[in-house]
C-alpha cells in the first residue's frame, strides 16, 4: 500500500494536523503556523513560524514536524525553514481554530 | 533535528519546588503563633517568616520563572544553566543562615553571626542569578517593555539585598560599621525596594508578556506601558533613596522627594491596573484558562494594598496599615500572581520534559490535559478569599482570626501544590497517551 502512495501537499498537511502547539493545545496547521508547504519528488519543503519568538517549545515543534513528515511513506527528506516575517497573529487561524478559541472572524 | 532545547531552563522546576516548600514553612511559622500579629514585627519569628516568604518563596519563584522567561523574551540562552543551580544553593543556604541568625540575636552572639554570613551567601546567589539573566537581557538591547522592566527590577534586587546585608552587619557587629547603625530605621525602605522596585516592577514586566501571549491580546502596551515603567522606576527610586538618606540627614526636600515617590508609585500602579484591564478586554481568546481567570484576584489585591497604603499615609498612621499592606502584597498580589502562573508554567515545562520529544512520533496530550481546572479554580477561590478575610482580621487586631485565615491559606496552598505535583506526575493524563511519557524530571533537559 505504501509504495502506491504519491505524497502531495494535502497528504503531508493532513499528517501535520497531529503536531500540536502544546501551549495553545491545538494543531499547528489550523493555528496557521505553516506558511508554505511543497512536495517535490519525495522532498518536503516547509516554511513555518512560531506563535512567539523565543518560544520554549520551538525545537520540539520543529522536531515534531520533521518526524511526522519524514515518517510518511514516499517522503525521503524534509526541509524546514523557520521564519518570523510575517509575524504570526490569531488572524492566521483557520475558521475552525478561531471557533475553538472563541475568536470573532 | 535537535530534541532537547537550550531554550529550557534546566533548574526552574527545582527552584519552584524549593520555593513552594519555603512558602508552606513560612505559613507554618505563622500558624505556630511565632510571628506578627501575635508577636512584634521585630520578633525573631516574624523576621524569619518574612524572609522565608520574600527570599525563600517569592525570590526563588521569580528567579525560577526568569530563568525560563528571559530566553523567551530575548531569544538568547541564559549565560549558564549551572549558574542557576549555584544561585539556588547560595540563596537557600544563605536563607538558612539568616533564619538561624534571627533566632540567635537574642539567644547567642555566636549564632547571631549566621545572619551576616547568610546574608552574604544570599547576596552571592543573587549576583549569580542577576548575571545569568542580566547578560542576555543587556545583549538583546533594544529591549521591549517586559525586558526593560525586568532589567530595572534586577537593579532594585541587588540594592535590596545589599541594604539587607548592611542591616545584618549593623545588627550583629555594630562596632564594625557604626555608621550603619542608623540604617536599622530604614527597614521600611528596604521592604519598599524589594517588594516594589524588584518584585512588583518585575512581575509587571513579566505579566506584560505572559498575559497577552496566553490570552492572544495585543502585546504592544504603547505609552501607558512606558508610563508604568518610568513612573514606577522613578517612584520607587525616589522613595527608597530619600527614605534611606533621612537616616543621616533630616531635610524638608528629602521628605518632599519621598512623598513625590509615593505619588509616582500610586499613579504607576493605577495605570498598570487600568492597562491590565485593557488586556483582558481586548483579548482575542474569549475562553481563558484558570490561571488567567484567577490572576484577576492578584491584580485586585495589588489595588487593595495600594489603596490601604495610601489611606494609612494620608491619615498619618502608616504603622497601622503598613503591615497589612505588606501582607496583601506578599500573599495577595505577588504570591497570588505566582501561584496562578505556576498553574500554567509547571504543566508546560512538564509537558516539554515528558512529551516534547514524542511530538510527531506518538499521540501526546495537550498541556491543558495535565491539569483539572475545576479543582485548581476551587483552591484559588479559597486562597484569595482567606487572604481577604485575613487582612480584615489583621486590621481589626484579631490575631486568632488572622491565624485561622492563614490556616485556610495553607490549606489552599497545599491543595495547589498537590495539583502541581499531579500535573508533574501526569496524574490526569489519559492512558492512551501514557506510552509517550518518559520518566518525570526535576532537572532536565541537560545543558
Amino acid at each position: 500500500m505504501d509504495a502506491a502512495i504519491t505524497p502531495d501537499r494535502q497528504y503531508v498537511l493532513a499528517a501535520l494536523h497531529e503536531v500540536i502547539d502544546p501551549e495553545l493545545g491545538y494543531n499547528i496547521v489550523d493555528l496557521g503556523m505553516v506558511y508554505e508547504l511543497a512536495v517535490d519528488a519525495g522532498v518536503v519543503k516547509i516554511s513555518m513560524t512560531m506563535t512567539t519568538p523565543g518560544c520554549p517549545a520551538q525545537d520540539y515543534i520543529l522536531a515534531g514536524v520533521y518526524e511526522r513528515a519524514r515518517s510518511l511513506p514516499g517522503i525521503s527528506a524534509v526541509d524546514i525553514n523557520l521564519v518570523w516575517e510575517p509575524a504570526w497573529s490569531p488572524q492566521r487561524m483557520t475558521p475552525i481554530a478561531k471557533a475553538h478559541f472563541g475568536i470573532q472572524e | 533535528m535537535a530534541t532537547l532545547s537550550n531554550r529550557l531552563s534546566r533548574w526552574t522546576l527545582l527552584l519552584f519546588a524549593c520555593a513552594l516548600v519555603n512558602f508552606l514553612a513560612a505559613q507554618g511559622l505563622i500558624l505556630a503563633g511565632m510571628t506578627w500579629p501575635a508577636r512584634a514585627l521585630s520578633a525573631p519569628g516574624t523576621l524569619a517568616a518574612v524572609h522565608l516568604l520574600v527570599i525563600g518563596w517569592l525570590l526563588l519563584m521569580m528567579l525560577g520563572a526568569l530563568f525560563q522567561f528571559v530566553p523567551v523574551i530575548t531569544a538568547r540562552p541564559l549565560t549558564s544553566q549551572r549558574m542557576a543551580l549555584w544561585a539556588l544553593i547560595g540563596i537557600e543556604v544563605g536563607l538558612g543562615g539568616m533564619i538561624c541568625g534571627f533566632f540567635g540575636i537574642t539567644a547567642s552572639p555566636v549564632l547571631a553571626m549566621a545572619l551576616p554570613a547568610g546574608a552574604t551567601a544570599v547576596l552571592l546567589g543573587v549576583l549569580a542569578a542577576s548575571w545569568n539573566v542580566g547578560v542576555p537581557l543587556v545583549r538583546a538591547r533594544p529591549l521591549a517593555l517586559p525586558g526593560r522592566m525586568v532589567l530595572t527590577g534586577l537593579v532594585f534586587l541587588v540594592i535590596t539585598v545589599m541594604l539587607g546585608l548592611s542591616f545584618a552587619l549593623a545588627f550583629t557587629v555594630p562596632a564594625l560599621a557604626p555608621y550603619l547603625a542608623g540604617l536599622l530605621n530604614a527597614f521600611g525602605d528596604h521592604a519598599l525596594a524589594g517588594l516594589g522596585g524588584w518584585f512588583t516592577l518585575t512581575a509587571m514586566g513579566v505579566s506584560y508578556k505572559l498575559l497577552p501571549m496566553f490570552m492572544l491580546a495585543p502585546e504592544d502596551r504603547g505609552i501607558p506601558g512606558d508610563c508604568v515603567h518610568i513612573l514606577g522606576t522613578l517612584g520607587f527610586a525616589l522613595a527608597v533613596a530619600a527614605g534611606v538618606a533621612q537616616v543621616w540627614v533630616s531635610a524638608g526636600f528629602l521628605r518632599i522627594a519621598q512623598s513625590s515617590g509615593y505619588v509616582a508609585i500610586t499613579i504607576a500602579v493605577a495605570i498598570y491596573l487600568w492597562d491590565i484591564r485593557r488586556i483582558y478586554r481586548t483579548r482575542r481568546r474569549t475562553a481563558i484558562e484558570v490561571h488567567n481567570r484567577a490572576a484577576v484576584g492578584a491584580f485586585g489585591f495589588l489595588g487593595l494594598a495600594a489603596a490601604l497604603a495610601i489611606s494609612s499615609l494620608g491619615t498619618g498612621r502608616p504603622a497601622a496599615g503598613a503591615p497589612v499592606s505588606v501582607f496583601l502584597v506578599v500573599f495577595g498580589w505577588l504570591g497570588g500572581l505566582g501561584l496562578t502562573q505556576l498553574y500554567k508554567i509547571i504543566p508546560f515545562l512538564t509537558w516539554l520534559g515528558r512529551y516534547g520529544s514524542a511530538l510527531g512520533r506518538a499521540s501526546v496530550p495537550r498541556v491543558q490535559d495535565l491539569v483539572r481546572e475545576r479543582r485548581g479554580g476551587q483552591w484559588f477561590v479559597l486562597y484569595f478569599a482567606a487572604i481577604l478575610l485575613g487582612s480584615a482580621f489583621a486590621l481589626s487586631g484579631s490575631a486568632p482570626g488572622f491565624r485561622s485565615c492563614i490556616a485556610l491559606v495553607a490549606l489552599a496552598t497545599a491543595g495547589l501544590v498537590t495539583e502541581y505535583w499531579r500535573a508533574w506526575r501526569g496524574h490526569y493524563v489519559q492512558a492512551r497517551h501514557a506510552e509517550a511519557a518518559i520518566p518525570p524530571f526535576l532537572a532536565s533537559p541537560r545543558e
